[in-house]
C-alpha cells in the first residue's frame, strides 16, 4: 500500500512528487503525460526563475526534475478512472484496468478546455473548431477565423492567428476583454481584428468545414452570421473531477472545495491542489505552490497517523 | 520491423514536435510535411483524416489524428 498516490501531472502534482521523493514517503504519481496545460504555450514570461521559456521546455524541465526522483514511482501515459474509499485508505483503478492501494491522496488532475456546447461543435471538431490555436492557427493562412472568449487564452489565440489569417474575429461576451492589457493593446491595433463585444456564440454551421458561426447579438438584438473558416473556443476551462464521483464536496463549477491553508477536502485522506480546486487564480506557480502545500500537511498528517 | 511513419505538422504545434521526439527516441524514421506551408501535402492530410487538426501521424496506413502516445506506441510495436 502507497502512503500516497498524486494524481495527475502538472505543476501541482510534479512539486508534490518532488517533496514526496525528499520526504522519503511510498509514493507514486499517475499522469497521462508531464508538464500540465502550459506545455501549449509559445512563451512563458512568469515562470518564477526563468525569464523566458517554451511551454513544451517548461514541460521537459518539470518532467526531467520528477524522474530524478530517486523514490518515487512514476506512472505514465495512465488516467485514473476511480476511486474508491476501502479500510485505512482507498483503492484507485486506472484506465488500463490496474489498481492501486493507498492511505492518501493529491488530486492534481487540473482542468480541460469548457466547450460551448452549442450545435456544431462536436460535428466540425477538428474541421474549423480548434482547441489548440497554436497548433492549427497555421492551417488557417489566408482565411478567416472566429475567436470566442477574450480571457487570456482568447487574446494569444487571436495573436497566434494574426501572424496567418486575413481577418481574426473577436468575441467578447461582455463589455470588456478579461485577459492582460498588454496582450489586448496589441492586437486591438492590428487592422486585420475586429471586436465584437455583448456578442454570444450559437451555432456553428458547415458542410465537410466550417463556414459560418450563428450568434446573438445582443447590444442590437436578435440573431446574426459570420461567414467564417475557423473557430477557436477559448472560453476557461472545467475541472476534471469525473473519476472522483461523489467523494469530495465540489463548488458550483465543479472545482473541489479545498481549505486553503493545507489544501485538505471534504474527504479525510484526499488533497486536492491545483486548476482543479475552488483557487480563484489559475497559474503555473500558484499550483506548484498549492501542491508542496499539499504535500507538507500530507506528511504531517502520515507522520501523526504512525505514532 | 520497419514501419512507414509520415507525420504531417506545422511548424509552432507542440505535439507535432513531442511526436517527433518520440520517434527519436526509439529510433523510428518519418517523413515530415509541414501543412503550413505545403498546400498539397495539406489536402493530403485532409483526404487521409477527414479533418485539419494537427499532428496527423500515419502509421502503415493507419491515421492518428493527434499524438497518443499510447495508441502511437502499439502502431508501432513499442512498449
Amino acid at each position: 500500500m502507497y502512503d500516497l498516490v498524486i494524481i495527475g501531472g502538472g505543476p501541482g502534482g510534479i512539486a508534490a512528487g518532488i517533496y514526496a521523493s525528499r520526504k522519503k514517503l511510498n509514493a507514486a504519481i499517475v499522469s497521462e503525460t508531464f508538464g500540465g496545460q502550459s506545455v501549449v504555450s509559445m512563451d512563458i514570461r512568469n515562470w518564477i526563475g526563468t525569464e523566458s521559456i517554451a511551454g513544451v521546455d517548461l514541460a521537459k524541465n518539470l518532467e526531467a526534475h520528477l524522474r530524478a526522483q530517486p523514490d518515487l514511482k512514476v506512472v505514465d501515459g495512465e488516467i485514473v478512472t476511480a476511486v474508491a474509499p476501502m479500510e485505512g485508505g482507498f483503492h484507485i483503478t486506472t484506465r488500463s484496468g490496474a489498481m492501486m492501494e493507498t492511505k492518501t491522496i493529491l488530486v492534481a488532475s487540473g482542468s480541460r478546455h469548457r466547450r460551448l456546447g452549442i450545435p456544431g461543435e462536436d460535428a466540425f471538431d477538428g474541421k474549423g473548431v480548434v482547441w489548440c490555436s497554436t497548433c492549427d492557427a497555421p492551417l488557417f493562412g489566408g482565411k478567416t477565423v472566429v475567436v470566442v472568449g477574450a480571457g487570456n487564452a482568447g487574446l494569444e489565440a487571436v495573436r497566434d492567428s494574426l501572424a496567418y489569417a486575413s481577418k481574426v474575429h473577436l468575441f467578447v461576451r461582455g463589455d470588456a476583454v478579461k485577459g492582460d492589457a498588454e496582450t489586448f493593446d496589441m492586437i486591438s491595433k492590428d487592422p486585420k481584428v475586429e471586436i465584437h463585444y455583448q456578442v454570444e456564440a450559437k451555432e456553428i454551421i458547415g458542410d465537410q468545414f466550417v463556414t459560418g458561426l450563428r450568434y446573438l447579438d445582443k447590444k442590437e438584438g436578435g440573431m446574426k452570421e459570420l461567414a467564417t473558416d475557423g473557430v477557436f473556443v477559448e472560453i476557461g476551462s472545467v475541472p476534471n473531477v469525473e473519476f472522483l464521483g461523489d467523494l469530495v464536496k465540489k463548488d458550483p463549477y465543479n472545482a473541489i472545495v479545498v481549505d486553503h491553508a493545507t489544501q485538505r477536502t471534504s474527504r479525510e485522506g484526499i488533497w486536492a491542489a491545483g486548476d482543479v480546486t475552488d483557487l480563484p487564480y489559475r497559474q503555473n506557480n500558484i499550483s506548484a505552490g498549492d501542491g508542496v502545500k499539499a504535500l507538507l500537511n500530507i506528511y504531517d498528517s502520515l507522520t501523526k497517523r504512525k505514532q | 520491423m520497419d514501419h512507414t511513419v509520415v507525420i504531417y505538422s506545422t511548424p509552432t504545434c507542440v505535439y507535432c514536435k513531442m511526436a517527433k521526439e518520440y520517434f527519436k527516441k526509439y529510433g523510428v524514421t518519418y517523413t515530415e510535411h509541414d501543412v503550413a506551408s505545403d498546400a498539397a501535402a495539406r489536402k493530403e492530410m485532409v483526404e487521409k483524416s477527414h479533418q485539419l487538426g494537427v499532428p496527423v501521424i500515419d502509421i502503415d496506413g493507419e491515421i492518428h489524428v493527434g499524438f497518443n502516445r499510447p495508441e502511437v506506441a502499439r502502431a508501432l510495436g513499442l512498449k
